[in-house]
């Protein structure tokens, strides 16, 4: 095994790096970010992304490619599954089985249907089969550990009937809870109580009618302090404030950008907004570049007309992925073909950086950089709504024009508080350092856990540093085999498959939190192995040789063996 | 699990035969149905092999020419309803990889079974009609064709 050590920019004498972030992978050394093979010390190749110092940190994103064997399976799995699913809905057709869907009445089937049977065939036929997986009642706070209302089905998943009881203390491994705000005793929650016999819970008008309360003039002031930033503004929920926001800020004859695996709201909010839209390959450069090009030197499709606007929409971290945007190439392009640049935070504010502010802060940019600048409260805060912040005069321009400020009832006034007080608290103005504390302990914990995993040799998509973990599951029945196990061992995850992701790219979700101890990872990594067993997951082929613990520091040490 | 959750891709049908490993699994498919008819053993080989050639291009014709629609929930209010999965690859683009390796491949599958059923008339017959009922589907000419309102709702 050889040992890389990894810096950041500088490095005169390796080879060139390329613009996408590939440096060098010509005699088949480097695949995936892993160095395969063993080849002489003084040819060894850094396979850290380093685009001519734009990066002051090493940048490790890494996507395995899917086993060939493991994809033939996939396919079999599913067309096993297709051909089960034509020969149930025949019998059930011919009155053979009964069918436990809604269908239409008797009196209506000779009018024209309202809906076409075949796009319900996935619905009825796999993903019921694995459908308690998903929508699992709890009834406790989803903190590190929560209650879960134990159910069963006799009947192969079409009716659920709970037993009464409730199992205790699972592990939540599924919820965005990532700097453990999400408590119900503590001084988040003494303010927030403090707040609701002062104010009431419900607003009961818009922000742009009798719902702007001094409490959501304070919020976006601090919002606007903690993210360094000339002005914020605060909206109730965050998937209104993407769908509601970008028709605001582009519209026809515009031009946007958006990454290939981006959000339902953002896709949804350039959609409403009635610009072109075109889309870029995920985190990759030189595909932007590409785009950006040939918008500014072609113009508009017929009339050959320059851009209004071009508009870039990336996300801080890619919350399917755990990959992270690589902001420093992207504000650089953005410069040289003079855009504008949207970047969703939903996942990595609060959860990246060394002070929590962000995905920005991570890579040690300017937040003045980026034009306009969107979060939720959802993920780090444990409240809810959505802000997006920038300059005065945009700002200005959204409290006017927004369609949350003119329709959408505001934030309610404890969970303003709730944001107020845990905002305070990441950035120590509450007089302890338990944000700090627990800002680091959230990237400690991603760096223990990712190195883990993929010491097990699972196979383990994205960026080292992002608290958003996909193991990747592949085959069909493997999601629900895997959802069920975890839950027998007490740990609750997320699982996802077709359609969803890509066909063969299934996968569980880890969200990792600051309020994860490390007995309770070890737990969890424990039983992971155990079903990884079971389950044969383990696939990777680039197998990490378990390092002695180091602490947790800015250079980093890799081994690697075939 | 919806369509679009973790990508922006609207139809991922369309995308379903460039995947990784399809064209192979394909390839071991039809293998695997050759095998097992062949095992059979009151069939001659001659037999086997227009056997392959028949049930493999009504298995084509039915999944990629005959059912319409998606097995999900588009996110673009049901665009694809009314088209077949052949129509649906790569968005309608025509001569795209996928589309050439899935005319070839039956076109190659009639050679192989014209060789060795030794150009007998009743074979030849079975396997000609049977390769035309799956090239002329794939035509560019017959993009959103419905012969006779056959299949059209």
């Amino acid at each position: 095994a050889e040992r890389v050590q990894r810096s950041g920019a500088g490095g005169m004498e390796r080879p060139q790096p390329r613009a996408n972030g590939c440096s060098g992978a010509a005699h088949g050394a480097l695949r995936n970010g892993y160095v395969r093979g063993l080849s002489a010390p003084d040819t060894q190749i850094n396979h850290i992304v380093h685009n001519g110092g734009l990066y002051k940190r090493p940048f490790n994103e890494a996507f395995e490619e899917t086993p060939m064997l493991v994809a033939v399976l996939t396919y079999v799995g599913y067309g096993v599954l297709t051909l089960f699913g034509y020969l149930r809905d025949f019998m059930r057709y011919w009155k053979i089985e009964k069918c436990q869907n809604t269908t239409e009445r008797e009196e209506q089937k000779d009018f024209v249907p309202l809906y076409q049977d075949f796009e319900n065939f996935y619905n009825r036929n796999l993903y019921m089969r694995i459908r308690d997986s998903w929508n699992r009642p709890i009834c406790s706070v989803p903190g590190a550990k929560m209650d879960m209302m134990e159910r069963v089905s006799h009947d192969y998943n079409w009716t659920f009937t709970y037993t009464g009881k409730v199992i205790k203390d699972v592990i939540n491994m599924g919820s965005y809870n990532y700097l453990g705000f999400a408590q119900n005793a503590g001084p988040c929650k003494e303010a927030a109580a403090k707040i609701l016999s002062q104010y009431g819970v419900g607003v009961c008008s818009t922000r742009q009618e009798m719902g702007n309360l001094e409490k959501h003039e304070e919020l976006e002031r601090l919002v606007a302090r903690f993210l360094g930033v000339e002005s914020a503004m605060a909206y109730g929920m965050g998937f209104a404030t993407n769908s509601m926001n970008i028709p605001a800020l582009v519209g026809k004859g515009c031009l946007i950008l958006s990454d290939e695996l981006n959000h339902a709201s953002l896709v949804l909010g350039a959609r409403l907004s009635g610009a072109t839209i075109r889309i870029f390959k995920h985190n990759n450069m030189q595909s932007l570049e590409k785009l950006l090009k040939d918008a500014i030197v072609h113009g508009q499709p017929r009339t050959r007309r320059p851009w209004k606007k071009i508009l870039i929409l990336v996300e801080g971290v890619f919350s399917m992925e755990g990959s992270i945007v690589r902001l420093p190439e992207v504000i650089a392009l953005k410069k040289k073909y003079k855009s504008y640049l949207y970047l969703d935070e939903a996942h990595s504010i609060g959860a990246l950086g060394p002070g929590g502010r962000g995905v920005v802060e991570y890579f040690g940019l300017n937040p003045e950089d980026v034009d306009v600048m969107m979060g939720t409260f959802t993920k780090s805060f444990g409240a809810s709504g959505g802000y997006i912040a920038g300059k005065k005069e945009l700002i200005d321009y959204l409290r006017t024009y927004s369609h949350s400020a003119v329709y959408a009832t505001s934030l309610s006034p404890p969970v303003v508080e709730q944001i107020i007080t845990s905002m305070k608290c990441i950035m120590g103005e509450d007089g302890t350092t338990v944000g700090k504390a627990r800002v680091q302990q959230l990237a400690e914990n991603t760096r223990y856990f990712r190195r883990r995993l993929k010491e097990l040799g699972f196979i383990i998509y994205g960026n080292e540093d992002s608290p958003v973990v996909p193991l990747m599951l592949y085959m069909p029945a493997k999601i629900g085999a895997f959802g069920r196990e975890m839950l027998k061992r007490n740990i609750g995850v997320v699982v996802v498959g077709f359609p969803a992701t890509p066909i063969i790219e299934s996968r569980a979700r880890f969200c990792l939190s600051a309020a994860h101890t490390r007995e309770m990872l070890d737990t969890a990594l424990k039983e992971i192995n155990e079903v990884g067993d079971l389950l044969q997951l383990k696939y990777s082929r680039h197998r990490l040789v378990p390092l002695l613990d180091r602490p947790f520091d800015e250079t980093t040490y890799e081994e690697t063996e075939d | 699990m919806n369509v679009g959750v973790a990508h922006s891709e609207v139809n991922p049908n369309t995308r379903v035969m460039n995947s990784r490993g399809m064209w192979l699994t394909y390839a071991l498919g039809v293998g695997m149905l050759h095998v097992v008819l062949l095992s059979i053993p009151f069939f001659s080989v001659p037999v086997a092999w227009t056997l392959t050639n028949v049930i493999h291009n009504l298995g084509m014709y039915v999944f990629l020419h005959a059912v319409k629609g998606t097995p999900f929930e588009t996110p673009d209010q049901g665009k694809a309803r009314l088209l077949t999965h052949w129509e649906q690859l790569d968005y309608g683009v025509q001569f795209t990889s996928s589309r050439k390796f899935f005319t070839i491949s039956p076109i190659i599958l009639y050679f192989l079974a014209s060789f060795y059923t030794k150009y007998d008339p009743t074979h030849f017959i079975l396997n000609t009609t049977s390769l035309l009922t799956v090239l002329i589907p794939k035509l560019p000419q017959l993009h959103g064709v419905r012969i006779f309102g056959i299949n059209k709702y």
